[in-house]
């Protein structure tokens, strides 16, 4: 700022010998080139990750798009070329009933996923900052772990506990009187088996959440709490006039963060169906693979891989606008 | 200051990192000496006759000092998938084992070595079973060699079905089904035992079935596919096959006979009988992971008939091994497989493996023997999957399994999920072959 007055008092400066006016730019050098500095060194130093960035991203989504304009079938495989046809594949895409009901299956499933994970999570989080320290520290270490079990362990976990045999949750509920559930086959129904698949998927994106949320909920300042119970406010309250517009940009990223991770949920249904889901556990992502790569239309599997993103993409839009709009009427 | 010197190690790194990929780069072609081959077989090879890969290998190794072989076990689930990428990839192997209804796909994609003017060097390749020629054969050329048939019969526990009377392998389904009945009144108190052991998604022993009341999976006219699995004949097939499954079967409905392996179910002890291949015979008396004291109380015997005194027809499954078009030791490939289909290899495979080996001069190997002689009357009636080039797409897409699923489970009418697989198999085998 202290540049701008300099630059305009050396100015009327320039009139005067040619050999002061030289010494004048040659002063004034410095500063431009300083200021060139200050202005391209955040994006010189974000250069190389920006690189690494286009090289690793940037150019598979190039492939991937230009893929989806062409007929990539199995003898393609070998002779690295395909058949540009132009927007046939979206528009076979379009056509097909399939993707409809698996489009309409992805966004309930999303749906129901981040409302379970963002609804637990919030819960335990404020478990955790009501508990005393050492069950506080039990229960954390609990989310830890669970954070760290590979999705190959977990979802096989699962599967053994709701075995058509020997599933100690059939188990479980036959002792418990709850109904007859030995030989209880859950992926029989699609309902039953996406309630086992929702439980591994929302299972394992809770600690995120909840360490997360517990980490801002140490932020919101017991005065104000505290002033809004003395005048008489209810828990429910208190969390919703209080600790929710206080943490409302941690929801909005975890909420986005969860939508973003849910839509293309693919390896829980994947392991949990044996590597052959059923046409009715489709979600984006495995209908994207199957066509691809079980069926060899590579041309076909990436215009859906592409909508696929684009839907993504829209679905959170829409929620931050929304977010947005929300925060701007309080 | 701090700021510059940070900029300046990320820029030496990205240096050093490009240069290193370089030097990485430049120093390939000095590897390219072939000194191994790589082989795909099925995992079927390794829990069933592993000796006869064992042998290979050892007399590959003497004749070719030098060069190693390294054999790779696949699954049937996704070893395609696996090798399409492995192609796209440049890894494929050099020598791979197909299923036989999964070759046609590949053969007019022209991804496999055409091997019509070596054909002679292989052994036998004049006795060579038709059934396994066929599927090797595409527009007169032959791409692949055939490696073993395998046909399914009932496998059985002797003792239980003396225990309820039953004295005589049945020769009807209707003795079948009765046989069952009586198996399951005596020992269906057992948690989870079932007379018969089927798996929902028992595609291959379910769609004998279909064949053995004259339907079919689907028909060529006038060079078009059309699915025909919602034929009267068909679906009779399949009603029958839901009453039986239904009364004798407590098997999980929404797996394959293969996860878990059904016989080592049947080794645990509450399987009346099992509709298995020769090799699942073995496979439950294996020490570690079946039941040897079961060893004198088996016994097999061809599917009956709805149609007394007749049997019901089998899938003539079986395996092909091929040369794909990209591998760069051809000749040490052809040379594996001669030696993997020679007779001492194929004499391994018929005793030890109990399959049926791909020559019919060896044919007489399996009448002499009670372990293996009805698994080959039951392959002398057999049925064969259409050989439409997108067939294994139909596979792929696993139309049979969800119809199967469907059926078993009750979630769709046996009428309802016939024509929806049927309507499918039409698509797909209409499609443009890609």
């Amino acid at each position: 700022m202290s540049q701008g007055p300099g630059g305009e008092a050396g100015f009327p400066a320039m009139t005067a010998t040619a050999a002061a006016g030289s010494a004048m730019i040659r002063r004034r050098r410095r500063p431009v080139a300083e200021r060139a500095f200050h202005v391209l060194s955040p994006y010189l130093l974000l250069a190389p990750a920006a690189l690494v960035i286009v090289a690793v991203l940037g150019y598979p989504l190039y492939l991937l798009t230009r893929l989806s304009f062409e007929q990539f079938g199995l003898a393609s495989l070998i002779t690295k070329k395909g058949t540009w046809i132009g927007l046939d594949n979206y528009s076979r895409i379009f056509q097909d009933r399939q993707f409809w009901t698996v489009l309409l299956r992805t966004f309930v499933f999303t749906a129901v996923n981040v409302g379970l994970t963002m609804v637990l999570g919030t819960l335990i989080a404020l478990l955790l900052a009501r508990l005393g320290r050492f069950m506080r520290l039990l229960l954390t270490t609990g989310l830890v772990l669970v954070w760290a079990t590979p999705v190959i362990v977990a979802v096989n976990i699962f599967r053994w506990m709701v075995d058509y045999e020997f599933g100690v949750l059939n188990w479980t509920l036959t002792k418990l009187h709850v109904g007859d559930f030995l030989n209880k086959d859950w992926f029989a129904d699609p309902t039953t088996g996406f309630a086992v698949i929702t439980a591994i998927v929302v299972w394992g994106a809770i600690p995120f959440v909840a360490i997360t949320l517990y980490a801002g909920l140490s932020q919101v300042p017991a005065e104000l709490v505290e002033a809004a119970e003395i005048d008489g406010a209810r828990r429910w309250q208190v969390f919703k006039d209080i600790t929710f517009p206080l943490l409302l940009p941690i929801f909005v990223i975890l909420t986005s963060l969860s939508i973003i991770w849910d839509f293309q949920v693919f390896n829980q249904i994947w392991l949990a169906r044996g590597s052959e889901p059923e046409e009715e556990y489709w979600l984006m992502s495995v209908y994207s693979f199957v066509e691809a790569f079980k069926l060899g239309e590579y041309g076909f599997g990436a215009a859906i891989a592409v909508v696929m993103v684009g839907a993504m993409f829209l679905a959170t839009f829409v929620y931050l606008r929304q977010m947005i709009r929300m925060g701007e009427t309080r | 200051m701090k700021r510059r010197s940070i900029g300046a190690l990320a820029l030496a790194a990205a240096l050093l990192v490009s240069a290193v990929a370089a030097s990485a780069g430049s120093s390939k072609p000095n590897r390219q000496q072939a000194t191994k081959i790589v082989i795909w077989l099925q995992n079927d090879a390794e829990s069933g006759w592993k000796e006869m890969v064992t042998s290979t290998n050892d007399a590959f190794k003497a004749k070719h000092s030098g060069v190693d072989v390294d054999v790779q076990y696949q699954g049937w689930g996704d070893h395609l998938t696996k090798f399409d990428a492995a192609l796209a990839g440049g890894t494929a192997p050099d020598v791979i084992e197909f299923g036989n209804s999964e070759t046609s796909r590949y053969m007019a994609a022209k991804l496999l070595q055409d091997l019509t003017a070596q054909a002679k060097s292989f052994p036998n390749s004049k006795t060579w079973l038709k059934a396994l020629k066929d599927s090797c054969t595409y527009n007169g050329k032959l791409y692949c060699v055939p490696y073993y048939a395998g046909a399914r019969a009932v496998i059985y526990r002797k003792d239980q079905y003396k225990a309820v009377g039953v004295k005589s392998t049945p020769k009807s389904l209707d003795q079948f089904a009765a046989a069952g009945k009586k198996l399951m009144k005596k020992y269906g108190k057992q948690r989870n035992y079932s007379a018969l052991y089927f798996p929902g998604q028992y595609v291959w022993a379910g769609l004998s079935f279909v064949y053995d009341y004259g339907g079919k999976v689907a028909v060529s006219k006038n060079g078009k596919w059309q699915g025909t699995l919602n034929s009267p004949q068909a679906i009779k097939g399949l009603s029958r096959l839901k009453a039986i499954v239904k009364g004798l079967s407590r098997a999980n409905k929404t797996t394959d006979e293969a996860n878990p392996q059904q016989s080592l179910v049947f080794s645990k002890g509450r399987v009346g009988a099992f509709i298995g291949n020769g090799w699942e015979w073995p496979y439950a008396l294996d020490e570690k992971l079946g039941n040897p004291s079961l060893k004198n109380k088996i016994g097999a015997y061809p599917m009956p008939s709805h149609i007394a005194g007749k049997f019901m027809p089998t899938f003539l499954g079986g395996s092909d091994v091929a040369v794909p078009v990209t591998s760069k030791n051809k000749a040490l490939a052809y040379d594996w497989i001669r030696i993997f289909t020679s007779n001492s290899s194929m004499r391994k495979l018929a005793t030890i493996g109990k399959q049926i080996p791909n020559t019919t001069s060896l044919a007489s190997i399996n009448a002499k023997n009670p372990q293996l002689a009805p698994f080959a009357t039951a392959a002398k009636s057999s049925w064969f999957v259409p050989t439409a080039p997108n067939w294994v797409k139909v596979e792929n897409a696993r139309v049979l399994k969800t119809m199967f699923q469907a059926i078993i489970t009750g979630r769709k009418s046996v009428a309802k999920a016939a024509k929806d697989a049927s309507a499918q198999i039409t698509k797909i085998l209409n499609a443009p072959t890609t």
